[in-house]
């Protein structure tokens, strides 16, 4: 029809132009969008007053012939907001006008639920969109991370666990193994790694917040679903190419960050620790541990003669001068480099299509760790019948992981932490040694010095030291998708995924792990002479494994609309297996150049050199096979009556072979119901002003379980008994007959609205959740024989809370708009019911590697909660808190049973609970900048300080020792307890859990700017075969320009001990299009 | 058209028909439900199973700690334990310790002997059957014999079923509330389940980690001697060494090396193995000269067998029978001659209870150096089997008993320690020997 319509104009101009009528005027224009500067196809150009009107080609162009007194001209496409103009009559060169994406698309928006695309305005579900602008917006070769910034009640905890957690409307469970969400990834869960999906590739994601999405796609779902869809071909497009490339260039992480204890002051405890005898047990132990310099002086000096001793002593004063975050800056870590190139290719006829897609992304981190990726991806669709539609979708991605330098935290004692003054390169530009396994004076005194060096180098193991991990993956998706009556479709898709995995951990025959391990191993014979038990060579471990996923699905949809009344309606079933096969291999003497390795005897122990324990060597060989059934049947529907009234509803029934043995049990159903009201039109609203307005309300069931609880007891076989050469086994899981699904109910209300010229729209949700038989840890007796906590329905829990998205236009005039965009999240959840046996106080208190999920009726699912503080004690500076109403140091009671929770200070939640981005996009002509800040409030954390038992025997030590008490009246301006020794592991808790070390975690970040540089019209202008260029350039990581906490701690970028905050990035990118 | 429909149908009835057996596959490759007798016996020989507990021998007079070894302790709970603390000699939360490394053995007996229950035994697998079910029942029992001895105060005759004595967990279910029995229930259970399970057990396992039939002799008589039952005890001594008997030369072994004894060596019936922790580790743990004195005979192997000297001068112990730095405490052939010796002298059979110190002592000296003890007096056979088996059984997890019940008979064994100038005391008899339990437990416990 469009073709009908384009032929005839063209007809028309051609006799337009031959018989030009007097009066008339000839325009020549070039529509344009503004966001990416690619010329429009399609739009309509019309008179303001009249009825004649001709459509851009596919080149953008059109030409208009003006009738006399007529000079306003209208432009309007579906997807961009419509433009008036006024010609001047007397300008005849070529206009070009440009057009503004339409903000906040509220009504044309097609969101994809995995299942079906609906338009968003006909879901009554909350599902927040996110399309490839926005998306690519940010740069970075992953896509969750992109997403935090964007999609509103969307979050990464990084309050709880250092594993970056992602929550989707907060929590709804106690187990953490059970709160993120699921990927889908073209319409079928992906098993793979989320970072093997380049982000180029991506079209369009939705994400799936209320109950609906779990009716959907069953217990998986339980915590939201992220739909990804990736680029497909278009029918009727001529060939494009896309070539997209960036540079990223990373700062260094910023080490005076971390609150690491001075070197001088290091050295003072050491040579205390040293008159109090501190280290004679490490000296006289048969494990021969590793001593710090300083302290192989200080023995040294004990017997040396005076003019030694000034060396000796001249050398301590020089360690006190050094630091060794100097020598992590210089010897470690670089600048990063990240480059990216994406080439994409498409082009579609009447009755195929396709597109492909090559990507390729090599990364250097600040380490030298290098991350390369490479995607190739096919898409195909052919109609050969209007009836019939095929599509194949192929994608291959090759991952390839290396290792580099250690860090700061990776170096040291359990490769972890390091004496203060450590160096790592001498001044002729020599890697030094430190001593990490052993004292080296001890080894070298063995066996005339026959032994292998025994010593670590931090500047150069990482070069004889070989970490790779490859991956390779493919995917392929079948569909076939069949008209069988008006109406009423045949949808078959399956898919197909195996990815490889292989990983290699080669540590030469001159790393220290691999010398480490022989002269562990090695005897001492009578003459001195040295057996090695494992002989000399690299130590390599290997692993492999083999992730396959099948899914098949049979669905058929129904689609009729008669009279006023609209149906939609799916029905469907669904198999799916995944399997794992994987293992791990050793070999030990391994030598590279022959391929040859030592034949090791597991069974037998070895008395072991730096220890009196005889020790078997490492067996590193295993075999493990998972293979996860799941059949899931589901409808889904959706009537609309007068455009106006729209009931939906969906349900869903799920089967696996993870939930236990009975089949009965295996069945879980979960269901939503949802109502959508058009307020807009309805005669009674009709309103210039607010030209969309619908009210939306979802109410739906779901359950989740965790798939390692299985309702009977099993056992895991975990290996070979050395001494029966029989099979062992432990019971991994206990029956208990009480087992049952989570139930969580949601209730989600919902307004959308658009104001006139989409000035101001957004969406406004309110939420409430309530789960019942929750999973939690229950405390049990261990005498019981399993452990001190279980995993069962203990616990209810509530949550409440709105997530609000608005976009805006602050500004617009002719070349210069200003949009706002306004991702606001507020989310409150506490638990319900718990039926908590033990209230002791330190329960709830967590360490600085977990904050404990608290379970206290009432109180948000991870609480922060402290010991009241009492001050320093004026006499000796030590901690002191209170029992029952009086001050008291007495630790073991006070982190014991004396304090219990309601002794205990309350703070507040872990977790935000108010959150989300503000984004500012400027646009003049061609050139737009856009910048996103990122907030975070109503939560609290809990600050590190010194813990003086880590001090002494860790070489762990934080910067707050200078501040701490050191005589009577300090207790006045410091609460940093004084240096005591012997230290009580309780003391050192008391203090870390104490009122006084926790902070607002309140902040705002500056998460991204990015300025863009459209050349596009430009360029088209002159007939060059360039249809769009595009530069941008872009900041991230900025950090933040606000903290509630006044210590210059991100509390994003805390948890953990001495962590970094992520260093700013630096983009330069090209987008052409062709 | 017709066929698409068809095929549809027959594509749902598939689905439908294999679903079931689709969704019984098991998850996991390894992870099984326990099904075979097979799978029994890997609980059983678990190596977590043989896990004996180190508080006894922590609390006891084999060693002793100078001020810096025990202020050097990272863990405050190691030196609450050395000083006799009535509360804090756990680390709080702590899922690995002698406790649950008990009760968790205790819940894996008590799970093989519910679950073979519902095993059918057949004339080919029943010396299968029997073997295992044999197995978990000594095991439950060691474990409860290891923590009475460490948790409960010794048992006397007259006060048995008035004092307290230990949970005692029948059953794997771990919701049952634990029973805390008295100490005559405790005994009257752990005997009961070593007799039962004497005529289940081959006379020896294929491995010497598993319970065998002279284990179980073995126990039983280790059972009765702590109850000052000596005509048991003497009795099942007997019937262990009539199984196992033979003897180490201490001649044959290697007086240089670190770990002189090997690990499952001939005098080993079965195999328990405590770690020494930070307390009593290797360079911290010093041996009082007072024992040393008793070794002053050059001719004495075990002067050069079980001692070595440290950088520092100080004397650290290395005779432990696994090889490793490591307290062997399962039943062995020493352990049962010094046991039957003992109770046969008590019992007025005095020449042969001196022939079966004689008999141990020869293999112990020089050869040919030895000479035979010839005593006939009985209070002074009894002494000199005492300082036998004190000298002999050092580090091997029997001196915390044998202080308590020798004090029973009236020994007067009070134990000291000294730190910083101050001095810690135990006395003999004190209700504090039954050492306190986890304080997270006590709200389980409240007696």
């Amino acid at each position: 029809m469009k073709r009908l319509l384009q032929r005839y104009l063209h007809i028309f101009q051609l006799f337009a132009v031959i018989i030009p009528a007097s009066g008339q005027q000839d325009v020549k224009g070039l529509v344009y969008g503004k966001g990416d500067g690619r010329p429009i196809a399609g739009a309509t150009v019309s008179l303001r007053y009249g009825d004649q009107q001709v459509i851009t080609g596919q080149d953008g162009l059109f030409t208009f012939v003006l009738p006399v007194n007529q000079k306003e001209i209208l432009i309007s496409h579906i997807a961009y907001d419509q433009k008036l103009l006024s010609v001047s009559t007397t300008d005849t060169s070529l206009l070009r006008i440009g057009l503004h994406e339409k903000t906040a698309l509220i009504e044309e928006i097609q969101v994809s639920t995995g299942y079906q695309t609906l338009p968003r305005e006909r879901a009554t579900g909350s599902y927040s969109h996110v399309d490839e602008n926005t998306f690519n917006r940010q740069v970075g070769s992953d896509v969750i991370s992109r997403l935090e910034t964007t999609v509103s009640g969307f979050a990464v905890d990084r309050s709880t666990s250092a594993g970056n957690r992602i929550q989707i409307r907060g929590i709804n469970t106690l187990s953490p193994s059970m709160m993120g969400p699921l990927v889908v990834v073209d319409n079928f869960p992906y098993d793979g790694d989320i970072d093997n999906i380049n982000p180029n590739d991506v079209e369009s994601i939705t994400v799936l917040k209320d109950a609906p999405a779990a009716s959907i796609w069953g217990a998986r779902a339980a915590n939201g679903v992220i739909v990804i869809t990736t680029k497909k071909g278009r029918f009727n497009r001529p060939l494009t190419l896309d070539f997209h490339s960036n540079v990223r260039i990373g700062n260094k992480p910023d080490l005076s960050y971390i609150q690491q204890i001075s070197s001088d002051d290091f050295i003072d405890v050491e040579q205390f620790l040293f008159e109090q005898n501190y280290f004679n047990s490490q000296i006289n132990s048969s494990n021969r541990p590793a001593l710090s310099p300083v302290v192989e002086l200080l023995i040294k000096r004990q017997t040396a003669a005076p003019e030694e001793i000034q060396t000796i002593d001249g050398q301590i004063e020089r360690y006190r001068t050094q630091d060794v975050r100097n020598e992590f800056r210089q010897h470690m870590y670089r600048h990063s480099l990240d480059r990216q190139h994406a080439l994409q290719l498409g082009g579609g006829s009447e009755t195929m299509n396709w597109r492909a897609t090559l990507g390729a992304d090599n990364n250097i981190s600040t380490l030298e760790q290098r991350a390369d990726r490479y995607n190739i991806r096919l898409s195909n669709s052919y109609k050969p019948f209007s009836t019939l539609t095929l599509n194949s979708n192929i994608a291959y991605t090759y991952r390839k992981n290396q290792n580099g330098k250690k860090g700061y935290g990776e170096v040291g004692k359990n490769n972890q932490y390091i004496y203060p003054y450590a160096r790592f390169v001498d001044d002729d530009g020599r890697a030094l040694s430190i001593d990490r396994d052993v004292r080296s004076v001890w080894a070298e005194s063995l066996a005339g010095g026959n032994l292998l060096d025994w010593k670590y180098y931090p500047a150069e193991d990482d070069r004889h030291v070989l970490n790779r991990r490859s991956l390779d993956d493919i995917v392929l998706n079948l569909g076939v998708n069949y008209r069988l009556l008006k109406g009423l479709e045949l949808d078959f898709k399956y898919l197909f995924e195996r990815q490889l995995e292989n990983g290699e951990n080669r540590y030469g025959e001159q790393s220290a792990m691999a010398r480490n391990i022989v002269n562990r191993f090695s005897q001492i014979e009578q003459d001195q002479s040295v057996k090695r038990i494992i002989p000399e060579g690299a130590i390599l471990y290997l692993s492999d494994g083999r992730q396959q996923a099948n899914n098949l699905r049979l669905q058929a949809n129904f689609e009729r609309s008669w009279h006023r009344h609209e149906l939609y309606a799916l029905l469907g079933g669904e198999l799916r297996r995944t399997t794992y096969r994987g293992g791990t291999h050793g070999l030990y003497g391994f030598n590279d150049k022959t391929l040859t390795f030592a034949n090791i005897d597991y069974t037998r122990e070895y008395p072991v050199l730096n220890g009196s324990v005889t020790q078997q060597i490492t067996n590193y060989d295993g075999r493990s096979e998972t293979r996860n059934n799941f059949v899931s049947y589901f409808a889904n529907m959706s009537y609309t009556y007068a455009g106006r009234y729209t009931l939906s509803g969906s349900v869903r029934r799920d089967a696996s072979n993870l939930f236990g043995l009975q089949t009965n049990d295996q069945w879980n159903p979960f269901w939503s119901a949802g109502l959508g009201w058009k307020l807009s039109e309805e005669a009674f609203f009709k309103n210039d002003d607010v030209p969309y307005l619908n009210l939306r309300a979802t109410y739906g069931a779901s359950g989740n379980i965790n798939p390692s609880m299985v309702a009977v007891t099993t056992i895991a076989y975990i290996g070979t008994n050395s001494y029966t050469m029989g099979p062992i086994a432990n019971i991994n899981n206990y029956y208990d007959s009480e087992l049952r699904w989570e139930q969580t109910r949601m209730f989600n209300l919902a307004l959308d609205f658009r104001t006139k010229n989409s000035r101001l729209s957004g969406t406004v949700d309110f939420f409430f959740k309530k789960g019942r038989d929750i999973f939690g840890p229950a405390l049990l007796d261990y005498t019981g024989g399993i452990g001190t906590t279980k995993t069962k329905n203990v616990a209810g829990t509530a949550g409440k809370g709105a997530d609000v998205d608005l976009k805006g236009i602050a500004a617009r005039s002719r070349n210069f708009e200003w949009s706002v965009n306004l991702n606001l999240a507020m989310v409150r959840d506490r638990v319900a019911s718990y039926n908590l046996s033990n209230k002791r106080g330190s329960n709830f208190i967590g360490t600085t590697s977990s904050v404990n999920i608290s379970g206290v009726e009432g109180r948000p699912v991870y609480s922060v909660y402290s010991y009241k503080w009492a001050g320093l004690d004026p006499q000796t500076g030590d901690p002191r808190g209170y029992i029952d109403g009086k001050v008291s140091n007495n630790y073991a009671q006070l982190t014991g049973v004396a304090t219990q929770l309601e002794d205990l200070i309350y703070h507040g939640p872990a977790n935000p609970t108010l959150y989300g981005a503000l984004g500012n996009m400027l646009t003049y002509k061609g050139l737009s900048l856009d910048f996103r800040f990122v907030y975070k409030f109503g939560h609290y954390f809990r600050r590190q300080s010194i813990n003086y038992q880590q001090l002494f025997s860790n070489w762990m030590g934080h910067s707050d020792f200078s501040r701490r008490w050191q005589s009577p009246g300090d207790e006045e301006w410091t609460d940093v307890p004084a240096l005591v020794y012997p230290t009580a592991a309780n003391k050192n808790a008391f203090y870390a859990g104490s009122e006084v070390l926790v902070e607002k975690a309140d902040h705002i970040r500056i998460q991204y700017i990015n300025l863009n540089y459209n050349l596009g019209s430009i360029l088209s202008n002159k007939g060059t075969v360039i249809k769009s260029l595009a530069l941008y350039v872009n900041a991230h990581n900025l950090g933040t320009i606000w903290t509630a906490n006044k210590k210059g701690i991100d509390p994003d970028h805390y948890f953990g001990l001495f962590r970094t905050v992520p260093p700013p990035i630096y983009t330069l990118g090209l987008r052409v299009g062709l | 058209m017709k066929k698409l429909k068809l095929n549809i149908i027959g594509l749902c009835l598939l689905l439908y028909t294999s679903c079931e057996k689709y969704l019984e596959e098991p998850s996991d490759r390894s992870f099984a439900v326990i099904s075979k007798l097979n799978d029994l016996q890997a609980l059983l020989d678990h190596n977590s199973m043989a896990i004996a507990p180190k508080a006894g021998e922590a609390s006891a007079d084999n060693y002793y700690l100078t001020d810096t070894d025990w202020e050097s302790l990272s863990i405050e709970q190691d030196q609450q334990t050395y000083i006799w603390a009535s509360e804090n000699v756990f680390q709080a939360g702590e899922s690995t310790n002698d406790w649950s490394n008990l009760y968790r053995a205790v819940f894996v007996a008590n799970t093989v002997l519910e679950e073979i229950e519902s095993m059918e035994k057949t004339d080919r697998n029943a010396s299968q059957w029997n073997d295992i079910k044999g197995q978990a029942l000594v095991l439950r029992a060691v474990s409860f014999l290891d923590a009475a001895q460490i948790w409960s105060v010794v048992y006397d005759p007259l006060t048995a079923d008035r004092e307290i004595g230990i949970p005692l967990r029948v059953k794997s279910d771990f919701n049952i509330p634990s029973y805390r029995a008295d100490l005559k229930e405790t005994y009257n259970q752990i005997n009961h389940d070593l007799l039962s399970a004497i005529p289940l057990l081959p006379p020896e396992g294929i491995a010497k980690t598993r319970a065998s039939k002279g284990a179980a002799y073995g126990l039983l008589a280790r059972s009765y001697l702590w109850m000052g039952d000596y005509a048991n005890a003497e009795r099942y001594a007997d019937s262990c060494l009539q199984i196992n008997s033979e003897l180490m030369d201490y001649n044959d072994m290697n007086q240089t090396v670190n770990n002189p004894f090997p690990s499952r060596n001939i005098e080993v019936v079965m195999e328990r193995r405590a770690s020494l922790g930070m307390l009593m580790a290797v360079g911290r743990a010093k041996i009082p000269q007072e024992i040393l004195d008793l070794f002053d005979d050059s001719d004495d192997l075990r002067r050069t067998l079980f001692f070595r000297e440290m950088a520092d001068e100080s004397i650290a112990f290395k005779g432990f029978y696994s090889s490793s730095a490591l307290i062997m405490s399962g039943v062995a052939v020493d352990e049962m001659l010094l046991t039957r010796a003992e109770c046969a002298i008590r019992q007025d059979e005095i020449e042969q209870g001196i022939d079966d110190l004689n008999r141990l002592l020869e293999k112990r000296w020089k050869t040919d150096r030895y000479i035979p003890i010839v005593v006939t007096d009985k209070q002074e056979a009894l002494d000199k089997v005492l300082l036998e088996r004190r000298k002999q059984l050092l580090f091997r997890g029997h001196r915390w008993m044998d202080i308590k019940r020798l004090n029973r008979e009236g020994a007067g064994i009070d134990l000291k320690r000294r730190l910083k100038g101050k001095e810690y005391r135990l006395t003999a008899n004190s209700s504090r020997f039954a050492l306190p339990l986890p304080d997270d437990l006590l709200q389980y416990y409240p007696d």
